[in-house]
């Protein structure tokens, strides 16, 4: 079975309070911020080593970003993934997620047959949730988000399990899809001291938008309908109000008024 | 000259790291307990990870990344729960001393399976006369025919009580040094294991004690290196893997102390500020990053120098530097942070005390700190 692994490096989540925003760009300022894989792409690729590790194939590992990207990729390999892709090109600098998923899916259809495409259900950074499905409407494939558990029925399709309000949803799939997966899927694997030493013998495959060959106005910037004019952080303020009554009035009085803040 | 780790020792860095936030840290008050089963479960998983085999060659089973690589682990697990990096250092001891000294036979015959942590094996050097005064030791090993009839006691000995193989140094002869360093397996009728020591930092992970060994026959091959050198080759080991490694333990726990103290200045207020405003304060803690960062360059650059082919004997006082200073950055940054937590120093939640504990058995552990204070002073004199 040959899976696509879609991964993303992000501002390790441990390291989130030293985030700053630029007051003057309202942009968001990461100088100094370890960079990690993005946790859930973590469980995207022990997901699809496991499942090589059923059916045999090849796992391949594509990344979209800036040239220290690579570190993700060096990571994936050191799980013990068979290959990795950079998608590294100033053209794709700015891209929102449609964007994103433009350059993925180019990528995808270069590297040709696909039995599965899995990625995170999100990412810690954006968490938009949308470049998993955008892709998979490119690829003209069906798609399942939230999955917590994959299950193979025949060689055509798959149960993917789905994790919804109060409860699961089994959905079956047709092969090729592709699954965005949440943590509860499985316990990611560390990389282990051999694993690591083969991982930075291999080699990652860079590639520019002329490698994928996508349209110009489908990518980066230019290919974005959507961008993000400000960023502000939120000023939480702490109010107190002090009930005095018997302990009966004063639980229906603090229900009442959490009902009127909107929190229950 | 190049300061930076590799890539490759770089994502082992994180690897160890997150082991050890991840699969030691939630469990730090199951490992204290005094009383219960070793936890072999983390053995095993230490040895998955292939931490044991970091400076063991390819083809004995380790990964072959090296010395620095071995410190860099040591000192991750170590910031989390020293009493695992102690075991890491020691996991190494064995292994080093056979790619060392060891003869074909028992290079394939031990050091895999010590790597794949199928068994354990712990170096026994000290007696009830002393660790430091090795020509001191009184257990024997007469030679019968094409075995050693081995008699005596060793004492302090790391994970005494689960450890499958022992390298023992035993007398040979009549000369004072005529010592010879000797692989004894625990399940050699004549052989058995003592009592426990009630060390500061005791606990079910960490079985510090006794053995002893009546009558065991062992055969002749089983002798690591040549007749009457086995000072030699003990002493080699335990500088090269045993002092290094105690150095990387004594890092380890001082980066923890940096660490909590520096966290909790930060989140304490007292007048109204954080204490980090408080410039008493403030100076303790840039004091406790300088020497954990000092110790770190002496430790990194010890194990560097291994790394780049240098003999345990050449580079003794580099060696004994490190440890030295490590272990004094461990003591002054636990100390430092207690101090920092006021009463609450000592509580036993914030882990501060535990570390302490772990610091007072490091000056006396791999190689004492007088000890290396001898080889980094005698080296001095005869360098000048």
């Amino acid at each position: 079975m040959d899976i696509i692994v879609c991964i993303k490096q992000v501002p390790n989540p441990e390291h989130f309070s030293k985030i700053t925003i630029d007051p003057q760009k309202g942009t968001i300022r990461r100088e100094g911020i370890p960079a990690v894989v993005n946790p859930l792409d973590r469980h995207a690729l022990e997901e699809a080593l496991r499942i090589r590790e059923r059916f045999s194939g090849k796992v391949t590992a594509i990344s979209m970003g800036p040239p220290q990207a690579r570190e993700a990729l060096e990571e994936a390999l050191a799980m013990g993934i068979d290959d990795a892709v950079l998608l590294c090109d100033r053209a794709f600098a700015g891209a929102d997620t449609l964007a994103t998923a433009y350059a993925l899916a180019g990528a995808i259809k270069k590297l040709g047959k696909f039995d599965l495409v899995l990625c995170g259900n999100e990412t810690v950074d954006g968490a938009t949730g949308q470049v998993g499905p955008q892709v998979a409407e490119l690829l003209g494939v069906g798609h399942v988000t939230y999955v917590n558990k994959v299950e193979f029925v025949d060689g055509e399709s798959l149960i993917a399990t789905r994790t919804i309000e109060r409860g699961c949803l089994k959905v079956k799939v047709r092969l090729p899809a592709l699954l965005a997966v949440v943590r509860e899927i499985n316990k990611f694997r560390l990389p282990t001291a051999l694993s690591i030493i083969e991982a930075t013998k291999k080699e990652i495959k860079t590639w520019t938008n002329k490698d994928i060959g996508a349209r110009e106005e489908t990518i980066g910037l230019s290919g974005s309908p959507t961008q993000v004019t400000g960023g502000f952080k939120l000023e939480l303020k702490r109010k107190c109000e002090i009930l005095d009554d018997s302990p009966e009035v004063m639980a229906k009085e603090a229900v009442e008024k959490l009902r009127e803040l909107g929190a229950i | 000259m190049d300061f930076g780790l590799s890539r490759e020792q770089e994502m082992l860095r994180k690897t160890v790291r997150e082991f050890a936030e991840n699969e030691l840290r939630p469990r730090e008050a199951e490992f204290s307990q005094p009383e219960g089963e070793w936890p072999y479960d983390v053995w095993n998983r230490i040895a998955e990870l292939g931490l044991i085999g970091l400076a063991v060659p390819k083809e004995y089973g380790g990964s072959g990344m090296g010395h620095l690589a071995r410190m860099v682990a040591i000192e991750e697990i170590s910031r989390v729960y020293p009493g695992w990096g102690a075991h890491l250092r020691g996991f190494g001891l064995v292994p080093y001393l056979l790619l060392n000294h060891g003869t074909e036979e028992q290079k394939k015959k031990y050091i895999p399976r010590l790597v794949k942590g199928e068994i354990q094996g712990s170096l026994a050097n000290t007696e009830a006369t002393g660790g430091s005064d090795m020509i001191g030791i009184e257990t024997t090993a007469k030679l019968d025919g094409d075995h050693y009839i081995i008699n005596g006691r060793k004492v302090m000995i790391s994970r005494s009580t689960v450890s499958d193989v022992f390298a023992v140094t035993a007398r040979t002869g009549e000369r004072d040094r005529d010592i010879s360093a000797i692989l004894i397996e625990a399940n050699t009728p004549g052989f058995q294991r003592g009592r426990v020591e009630n060390l500061i930092a005791h606990s079910r992970t960490s079985p510090v004690g006794e053995f002893t060994m009546t009558d065991c026959r062992v055969p002749v091959a089983n002798r690591v290196g040549a007749e009457h050198r086995g000072l030699g080759v003990i002493l080699g080991a335990i500088n090269g893997a045993g002092r290094t490694g105690g150095a990387g333990i004594c890092l380890g726990i001082a980066q923890a102390a940096v660490e909590i103290g520096t966290k909790y200045a930060k989140e304490r207020h007292l007048y109204g500020k954080p204490l980090t405003d408080l410039q008493s304060i403030l100076f303790w803690i840039g004091e406790m990053e300088r020497h954990v960062v000092r110790a770190r360059w002496l430790c990194y650059h010890a194990a560097w120098l291994l790394d780049q082919g240098k003999r345990p004997e050449e580079i003794r006082a580099e060696i004994a530097m490190a440890k030295l200073d490590a272990s004094e950055a461990a003591l002054h940054n636990c100390l430092k942070a207690i101090e920092i937590h006021g009463a609450y120093g000592t509580a036993t939640e914030f882990g501060l005390i535990r570390k302490f504990k772990a610091a007072l058995d490091m000056i006396a552990a791999a190689g004492s700190n007088n000890i290396s204070r001898l080889i980094m002073s005698g080296a001095t004199v005869e360098k000048y």
